[in-house]
């Protein structure tokens, strides 16, 4: 067999299995050390899965995995999820779905200080979903505001999934995360236009809250966002400026966070353990899956796939546009079955070096890859925070919550339409940061 | 001492072991906050933060790495699985377990071989790398017993199933 066709049945064997339920990051592991051993020798493949397992999880930039996690599970437990909501209702009562818009300010605020999105829609389901019912809102409406306002907390950084496309792709995580700020808003707004446009077309949809809501009172429920500002601006804050590094500004964020918990006197054992051991499952899932992908990525270099089909991609003579296009549409069909994480940890050996040969910038790609990963969040028949609603909101079916979140699976194709027009939307924070 | 308990055993070890692990983020994290503020406004860091963290990240992964397991925590697709008779899908079970206790009896063998020969220490606490590498076997191995219950509870299915 030449590489070339070696690395061909090797990617076979790995969807096969793949397909057969192996976890993942053990596919991974098997298939990579098996063509390793045909291309190179079994000598040479024996020790390359253990030392990548240690490298991968003693690898310094990494521990800022547990950290992001911390920081969204202390920002649940200190009740800000909640605060943020109630503040938001205050200021959009009288917008057409105020509830819905308050759902996604609140959400995208929470992002600000959570890495994972399922914790964040877990959280806001439980809060938002039963006051939008209480004022009649569309059921499929409302579970679709809190699916979508959930995926934010991938874009609106800390972000995990920046980190990962960070870990895969060998780019500057702190200039990933502040790339994230800009589409972030960006697509909250599209959110909430989303939900405005479909509330005037259709008012029946979220009938107008009763109740007036004076000045007084909007002023005092700024307080329940200033300390989310606070924690951010500190976080990216100190990013930005090159002040720290990522990870130590997870440690600062994270410490702060734990601050504000044991001063409201929040802080119990249970929801100690729970927040540790979130952190530990996300973070050894999210290690063993890239070591899995390195150990890949090794065999796969043999096999001189990625550079053949980069220079193939690049003799076509097809718009680069055409590609990127044919890439998305890839990912959104990957994201019905996969979950974000995989998704990225599986394709991105041999995507990325395809987009660098078009001439992307790969900072700007990350933003492209991670509103693709939040995209696979809410699509049919695996949506991860679709199950998680589904679980916290047992009376509304599975199919309604997909259909609820259709319209924002559009807003976030246009968003990402919008910042392949306009690239300055994704780079022009990074471009001026501190070096 | 029947299996059932071995089992019990097995994943309480496992999760005591992930405790362990899990009770050193708190620590790592006021590590590097204090050693961010003391170079900030003392302009004196923690010597030995950087690797300090890194040892802290290998043992929280690698101790977790058995519970993770435990709780299905290493993530697989299951939407072909799903659809297939439930003998059918018990037989892919067993063949991706064994593969993986494979894969995973390699990295136990080589962490140990590759950790136990390892002499580099750590560039400014002189803290020796070898214990460390040598949590690979050790999480490895736990991480194996793991999926050994997983395969034998399989194979229980496959006979309860038997007429």
């Amino acid at each position: 067999m030449t590489p070339i066709a070696a690395g061909i049945v090797g990617s076979f064997l790995l969807l096969l299995l793949l397909f057969l339920g192996m976890p993942i990051a053990f596919v991974m592991m098997f298939v990579g050390f098996l063509g390793i051993s045909y291309l190179a020798s079994v000598h040479a493949a024996l020790p390359v899965v253990a030392n990548t397992v240690y490298e991968t999880a003693a690898y310094y930039p990494y521990t800022i995995i547990p950290l992001f996690i911390l920081m969204g599970a202390f920002a649940g437990g200190a009740g800000i999820t909640a605060k943020l909501y109630g503040s938001f209702d205050k200021w959009f009562r009288k917008l057409p779905g105020g509830l819905g818009i308050a759902t996604i300010a609140a959400s995208a605020f929470f992002a600000a200080l959570s890495g994972s999105s399922v914790a964040a829609a877990a959280a806001m389901g439980t809060i938002a979903i039963p006051e939008m019912r209480r004022f009649k809102y569309d059921p499929a409406l409302a579970v679709g505001v809190v699916a979508a306002g959930g995926t934010l907390s991938f874009l609106i950084p800390p972000s995990l999934g920046f980190v990962v496309y960070g870990m895969l792709t060998e780019q500057s995580i702190g200039k990933l995360l502040v790339s994230g700020i800009l589409p972030g808003l960006v697509l909250s707004l599209s959110f909430i236009a989303v939900i405005v446009v479909k509330v005037k077309l259709n008012p029946v949809l979220a009938p107008v809250t009763p109740g007036h809501v004076s000045w007084k009172e909007k002023i005092r429920a700024l307080g329940g966002v200033w300390e989310t500002m606070l924690v951010f601006f500190i976080v990216m804050g100190g990013i930005y400026l090159g002040f720290v590094n990522p990870t130590e500004a997870g440690a600062i964020g994270a410490t702060a966070l734990f601050v504000i918990v044991i001063s409201k006197l929040k802080l119990t054992w249970r929801g100690l353990s729970t927040a540790l051991v979130e952190a530990t499952r996300i973070s050894v899932l999210v290690l063993f899956l890239v070591a899995g992908a390195n150990v890949f990525s090794y065999f796969l270099a043999l096999s001189t796939i990625p550079a053949s089909v980069s220079a193939w991609m690049a003799s076509l003579q097809i718009s680069p546009y055409a590609v990127l296009s044919l890439i998305v549409l890839i990912y959104v069909m990957l994201g019905c079955f996969l979950d974000a994480i995989s998704m990225m940890v599986l394709t991105m050996p041999v995507i990325f070096p395809v987009v660098k040969t078009l001439g992307f910038d790969p900072i700007w790609f990350g933003v492209v890859c991670v509103m693709m990963m939040e995209a696979g969040l809410i699509t049919p028949p695996v949506g991860l925070n679709v199950y998680t609603l589904a679980g916290v909101v047992k009376d509304v079916p599975m199919a309604t919550i997909f259909r609820g979140s259709m319209p924002f699976l559009c807003a976030m194709i246009g968003v990402v339409i919008l910042i392949t027009i306009f690239p300055g939307i994704a780079l022009y924070l990074p471009s001026m940061m501190g070096r | 001492m029947g299996w059932g308990e071995v089992k019990q055993g097995i994943r309480r070890v496992n999760f005591i072991v992930c405790a362990i692990g899990m009770a050193m983020v708190i620590p790592l994290m006021l590590l590097t906050f204090a050693d961010v503020m003391l170079r900030g406004f003392f302009n004196k860091p923690i010597p030995g933060t950087f690797e300090l963290s890194q040892y802290i990240l290998a043992i929280f992964i690698l101790l977790g790495a058995a519970y993770t397991q435990q709780v299905r925590g290493h993530v697989g697709v299951d939407f072909v699985t799903s659809r297939l008779s439930p003998r059918l899908r018990v037989y892919c079970e067993i063949l991706t377990t064994l593969l993986s206790l494979f894969i995973i009896a390699i990295v136990i063998w080589q962490g140990w071989v590759e950790g136990i020969t390892e002499k580099a220490v750590s560039d400014q606490l002189r803290i020796p790398q070898y214990p460390f590498r040598v949590l690979v076997a050790v999480g490895g191995f736990l991480l194996w017993l793991e999926l050994l219950i997983d395969l034998f509870g399989a194979f229980g299915k496959l006979r309860r199933n038997e007429p």
